[in-house]
């Protein structure tokens, strides 16, 4: 092999060890965490469960909003569906809308939840988890309470019936629905 | 382990109608098992014990029922979860990379294996030794002239 042959199956080499370190830095940093408390929630666009037409978060741009992430197959989900429902009807008189996102779901599976727990608030899906990702949901149930200006005040990561999330999220509901 | 059977068997069991239909299955829950994500687990089906995978064998197993091709199966799943959803990236566009990068490293880990064997190998060879040509020196040759002159 020439020096120049040699020199160049080098070089290749350290191209490729070097594309790879790039990969794993743009890995790394694009890595989906979950938006800070007081930090402008991630806007999105999603189809309506059952696909009739879409709703975008800054429609709702001036009313504080409850996003609510579940699954149909989410055991916890089902036992905060109830409180979710009863909080919606008391609060959508002051203005404040309650989105619920199906994520990582069989939509036919969603649409029989949402009716066995009647539930009338806006339902909406993610399928792929694109917006899910975007909010670094790990689990479900997880809610997040945004301001009129669509800033977090409020993240539960868990259901909102469990002891310390229940006292949180009526406190971040009114102090919303107040400001 | 055993829930999880129990459930497929019952999702199993309360399909024994539309099974019936359906005399010869086009494919297994088995088998799609291994090619379906685990949407929250990241793991294929067959490794999950989540409620996630329940809920997406139980459909598997439905359609199967219901005389449904692996490739219908798999795009149904796909317009409802993504394409994240199945073990292995489509062959087409961009993921085609995917199937073609291992296949092209390992040839050209096996072209530069076989060259570095091949010249290890000419290293190894021993050099030819030159024999040197017996030179007569010029008594000799002289006696050896007149010897064959006797001859002539």
């Amino acid at each position: 092999m020439t020096r120049q042959l040699k020199l160049s199956v080098q070089l290749l080499a350290l191209a490729c060890v070097a594309g790879l370190l790039a990969l794993l830095v743009w890995q790394l940093s694009h890595q989906q965490h979950a938006p800070r408390v007081g930090s402008l929630a991630p806007a999105f666009t999603l189809r309506r469960l059952g696909g009739r037409g879409e709703v975008s978060l800054a429609s709702y741009r001036g009313h504080p909003v409850v996003l609510n992430f579940w699954a149909s197959w989410c055991v916890p989900c089902k036992s905060e569906a109830a409180v979710l429902e009863r909080d919606w009807t008391r609060y959508r008189r002051r203005g404040v809308v309650f989105l619920g996102i199906d994520y990582h779901d069989l939509a036919e599976d969603a649409r029989r939840f949402v009716s066995a727990h009647a539930l009338t608030f806006p339902m909406l899906e993610d399928g792929s988890g694109r917006v899910t990702g975007s909010y670094g949901i790990s689990q479900v149930p997880e809610t997040y309470v945004l301001d009129r200006r669509g800033r977090i005040v409020a993240h539960l990561a868990g259901p909102i019936t469990a002891g310390p999330f229940a006292a949180e999220f009526d406190r971040a509901l009114a102090e919303a629905a107040a400001a | 382990m055993i829930l999880r059977l129990l459930a497929v068997a019952a999702a199993a069991l309360a399909l024994a109608g539309p099974a019936a239909a359906c005399a010869h299955p086009r494919t297994s829950l088995a088998y799609l098992e291994g090619q379906v994500m685990c949407p929250i687990c990241h793991t294929t089906l067959d490794q999950s014990d989540s409620a996630a995978a329940r809920q997406i064998e139980a459909y598997i197993a439905q359609r199967i029922a219901q005389c449904a091709s692996a490739r219908q199966i798999e795009a149904e799943l796909v317009a409802n979860y993504g394409p994240a959803i199945l073990a292995a990236p489509p062959r087409k566009g961009f993921d085609l990379l995917a199937w073609w990068l291992p296949i092209a490293g390992v040839l050209a880990g096996a072209a530069l294996l076989a060259l570095g064997v091949w010249r290890w190998s000419r290293r190894r060879e021993p050099e030819p030794v030159e024999l040197a040509e017996p030179g007569l020196d010029e008594e000799t040759e002289r006696r050896l002239d007149e010897l064959l002159a006797r001859y002539d």
